[in-house]
């Protein structure tokens, strides 16, 4: 599967990163192809193109805050989940999208 | 009415002083009046109070307000001439024997904010007035203040006359004793306690009052006791905090009297403190406070005491943690009961709970490493990053604080202020009395220089024995050495005291108020006289003694070359000279504004003098105000001044500061700084000064604290936070904490596995860091799965810093390295601080 994901938190120093490791370690053992972009206090790291997201089945959004430049996400199907679910239970993540 | 009236002159006046007619003017008054055989009557007409204006104690409890209209009336023979006398005092003098009461510094640079552990614990805290910081904990020992023996043993009086003699033996005897004392003593505070209570020992309304009452057949005793009630209510009814304090003075003196009387201690049984303990009074005597037990002495709890009573500042000064002002508190504790006294705050915690206990014994912890730290850096010479030294100097006005400020770290004595031995009486203090001081001052410099600056009064510090004139400006007038012509005997006096000091020390001369070369001329021919006289009566001296100049009127700083040729070194004295460079007053709200130090205008005009006056190969260092707040010290260093001289209290955390800072990059910022366009810039550009300081790294030893014993999330967030507080990275520990705090309330940093990070964003932490704590035992964190957590992990940034991104990288990798189980078991299983350091280091890729 190919899946793009965001991941954001209030303050932007740990759990944004915390998160990302999370996805991409998970995805990679499930054996899907995957690219997060963080969104934390460096700003908008690994961003995602336009091509990206065309390409992607998927969109997980693992954030507590808005989402900055929301409108690249028009017409794709999201997963929105708090950003504390995809450090405790990533997974159970996928699973849903799975499902 | 018996009295032929054959003259009684009057005159009135009303009350130019806006602290009222307190004991100095009302001494100076007393004294002039005592001159003259007339009976001097003085009456508040506001209140209607009459006053002996022979005595001190009697005008001060005519409670003279700013404003009260007062009648001054004079009956005797030479009722004329002390009218006149009297009235020249009132109306050219008496308007400039105001001065500020002392300031008490309570605030500090931790606002009052209650630590969380304080707030979560729910503990009921009285709030106070400290006086003199610190925290003290012990039992509570509840003292009578000053207690007059109520039953005097019945005796009845024989004779008065014999009654009246054994008073004044008790008198002499009293005055003698406090005059051994006074010999004795070196503490500039205690010296003036002392002088206080002779006054009010020879004061003429007591001795009046006692006469009066033996006179109605009362005993020696009886008499005291009664006079002792009558003044302390008198006084205790005045509107002045300042003068109702003075009553605990009269109870001591009192009570000395009935000891002399009875021959025996009557302060029995004498407080004695057997363990840690608090001791709880309306107010004390001094003598009370010294005869206690400072090593059993934890705090003191005042009711009735203020910030000016000469208890509080003898607590001040021996370092012992005091609150005023605390209401109902004070009726609420009782004899035994365990207490803490938190004097940075301002509290007394009278439940001592668990927690409570824990906390304070952390934060005693934590001061004392605090201290610690400081002192390593007080220790050593100054020296910034990149290697240029600026000595730390004090500013001292007596003696007896040398050796504190040497402790603290001072790298010498950057200005002695000697008026403190010319204030206060009626006299000018001897050669000899100088000397001592001097000399004293000298050896405690054990070869580093003392900067002995000689006399400087005017008319805003009038001295009585001067009879200096009354001046529409004293500010541009007579004061410093413009008066030393005229006052020739006074300023050669003092001139020889110094220069025999010197042979005791490296002392260094320094004159005030200098505008001119010819001034500098005729001190140095009068030095040269002096030296001959010296020389020829065989007494020795420093030939080399190095004489300069204050730099305080801006004509000095124009006329630097010729100057240069004649000193040897400058002191930038910047309250003066700023508000003489504006024309402003910094003690006049509406234009004080315009005086500012850090106006880009000011800092050109600085750079310039001190630029010059090294460029002549002369020593130049700052005794102002401006040397003492840490936050100009960029622009200083970046000025390249040789010295700074400031409070003693200062002096560990500047040094601490400037070894932090690079000498160039503080150039560079001076540069930036003097092309502002204006103070806001200039601040603008300080509060960012981040930059010019030298990097610290992100983490290092002092931030990993292994087998810590918090027991709770709140203990090891505290812990975390002090250990920031300790290497100096943070001064505002409860606006961090509660910074962190916000963060656990969006939800738990306790990741899972053990590990937690909790983190902020926060100005209140000076460099960005990360702190790390391993727990002896796991604490209950609410993390994500649940498990206590054993490891955690304090990240604290900054909120706006250049280095921003390069530090919020390191967070990032760490925040994913926390997801890889072989990272973790690697710090989990470290069994030393510098195994995890070295882990940390490796594997975030930083430099330490």
């Amino acid at each position: 599967m190919r899946i793009v994901a965001v991941t954001a938190c209030p303050t932007g120093i740990a759990h944004t990163y915390m998160a990302a490791e999370q996805l991409e370690k998970t995805a990679r053992a499930l054996g899907h192809e995957i690219k997060v972009e963080t969104q934390g206090a460096m700003g908008i790291e690994n961003e995602l193109s336009a091509d990206d997201i065309r390409r992607a089945e998927v969109a997980i959004f693992a954030v507590d805050i808005e989402v900055e430049k929301l409108e690249r996400f028009d017409g794709v199907k999201v997963i929105r989940v708090p950003v504390q679910d995809a450090i405790k239970n990533p997974k159970g993540i996928f699973a849903k999208i799975q499902g | 009415m018996t009295q032929p009236v054959s003259t009684s002159p009057e005159f009135t006046f009303a009350c130019p002083l806006v602290n009222g007619l307190h004991a100095r003017p009302a001494s100076h008054l007393s004294g002039l009046a005592d001159d003259f055989a007339s009976d001097c009557s003085f009456t508040n007409l506001r209140n209607g109070a009459v006053a002996n204006a022979k005595s001190v104690l009697s005008i001060i409890a005519a409670d003279v307000r700013a404003g009260d209209e007062c009648r001054v009336r004079l009956s005797g023979a030479d009722a004329d001439a002390a009218c006149a006398t009297l009235r020249r005092f009132v109306e050219e003098d008496l308007p400039l024997c105001d001065e500020p009461l002392p300031e008490v510094a309570t605030g500090g640079d931790e606002s009052v904010v209650l630590p969380r552990a304080l707030r979560s614990a729910g503990v009921s805290c009285y709030p106070g007035v400290a006086v003199s910081r610190g925290i003290g904990r012990g039992k509570v020992v509840l003292v009578s203040s000053v207690a007059l023996p109520r039953e005097l043993s019945g005796e009845t009086a024989t004779d008065p006359l014999r009654e009246q003699e054994r008073i004044a033996r008790a008198v002499a005897q009293v005055r003698a004793r406090i005059e051994a004392m006074l010999v004795r003593q070196t503490s500039a505070t205690e010296a003036a306690i002392l002088k206080a209570h002779l006054a009010m020992l020879t004061d003429v309304s007591l001795a009046d009052k006692l006469s009066e009452l033996i006179a109605q057949g009362r005993t020696s005793a009886q008499a005291v006791v009664e006079a002792c009630e009558f003044f302390v209510a008198v006084l205790r009814q005045t509107e002045s905090a300042y003068i109702r304090e003075r009553a605990a003075d009269v109870q001591d003196i009192c009570l000395q009297l009935l000891e002399e009387i009875y021959g025996r201690e009557l302060q029995s049984p004498a407080i004695e403190l057997r363990e840690p303990s608090v001791v709880v009074a309306e107010t004390l005597a001094p003598r009370q406070l010294l005869s206690l037990d400072r090593r059993q002495l934890r705090a003191l709890v005042l009711e009735r005491a203020s910030a000016t009573s000469h208890v509080v500042i003898l607590a001040r000064s021996l370092g012992i943690p005091t609150l005023v002002e605390v209401g109902q508190a004070a009726l609420s504790l009782s004899q035994g009961q365990e207490i803490i006294v938190d004097a940075d705050r301002g509290l007394i915690i009278p439940q001592l709970t668990t927690a409570v206990g824990r906390f304070y014994e952390r934060e005693l912890r934590t001061l004392r490493r605090r201290q610690d730290t400081l002192s390593r850096y007080a220790t050593a010479p100054a020296m910034t990053a990149d290697g240029q030294s600026l000595e730390v100097a004090a500013n001292v006005s007596s003696a007896g604080e040398l050796t504190t400020a040497f402790e603290r770290g001072a790298d010498g004595v950057g200005l002695f202020r000697t008026e403190m031995l010319f204030v206060g009486r009626d006299s000018a203090p001897t050669e000899e009395e100088q000397f001592e001081v001097y000399a004293e001052a000298a050896r405690a410099g054990a070869g580093r220089a003392v900067v002995i600056r000689m006399f400087d009064v005017g008319g805003d510090k009038p001295l009585p024995y001067l009879h200096l004139p009354r001046e529409a400006n004293p500010f541009l007038g007579y004061r410093g050495a413009r008066l030393y012509a005229e006052h020739l005997e006074l300023f050669r006096t003092q001139l020889r005291a110094i220069l025999r000091a010197s042979a005791f020390g490296r002392v260094w001369l320094m004159i005030p108020m200098i505008s001119s070369i010819e001034e500098v001329g005729w001190v140095k021919a009068q030095i040269a006289e002096v030296r001959g006289e010296l020389k020829t009566e065989g007494i020795s001296f420093d030939p080399l003694m190095r004489f300069g100049i204050m730099c305080e009127v801006p004509s000095v700083a124009f006329i630097l070359e010729e100057l240069c040729a004649e000193v040897d070194f400058f002191s930038v004295g910047t309250n003066d000279l700023c508000q003489y460079f504006f024309a402003a007053d910094r003690d006049n709200a509406k234009v004080s504004v315009l005086s500012d130090v850090r106006r880009p205008g000011f800092l050109r005009f600085l750079r310039q003098i001190v630029c010059e006056v090294r460029a002549r190969g002369k020593w130049v260092g700052m005794c102002g105000e401006m040397a003492g707040d840490a936050r100009n010290l960029p622009l200083l260093l970046g000025m390249g001044l040789d010295e700074i001289s400031v409070a003693s209290s200062e002096i560990p955390t500047l040094k601490e500061r400037i070894s932090r800072l690079s000498a160039g990059d503080c150039e560079q910022l001076l540069a930036r700084a003097v092309a502002c366009r204006g103070v806001g810039e200039v601040e603008a550009l300080l509060e960012h000064e981040q930059s010019s300081a030298r990097e610290r790294p992100l983490l290092d030893r002092e931030l990993v604290i292994i087998e810590s014993e918090s027991e709770s999330k709140e203990e090891a967030i505290r812990e975390l936070v002090d250990a920031l507080y300790i290497a100096g990275r943070t001064r505002e520990r409860e606006r961090l904490e509660d910074g962190v705090w916000a963060r656990e309330a969006v939800y738990s940093t306790g990741l899972g596995h053990g590990f937690a990070i909790p983190h902020c964003k926060s100005n209140a932490v000076a460099d960005d860091s990360i702190c790390v704590l391993k727990l002896k035992e796991p604490v209950e964190w609410g993390a994500l799965d649940a498990e206590p957590v054993s490891v955690v992990i304090l990240l604290a940034m900054r909120e706006s810093d250049a280095t921003a991104n390069r530090h919020m990288q390191v967070f990032a990798r760490l925040a994913r390295k926390l997801m890889d189980e072989d990272f973790r078991e690697r710090l989990l299983s470290a069994e030393d601080a510098a195994s995890v350091l070295t882990h940390l280091a490796s594997e975030l890729e930083i430099a330490l």
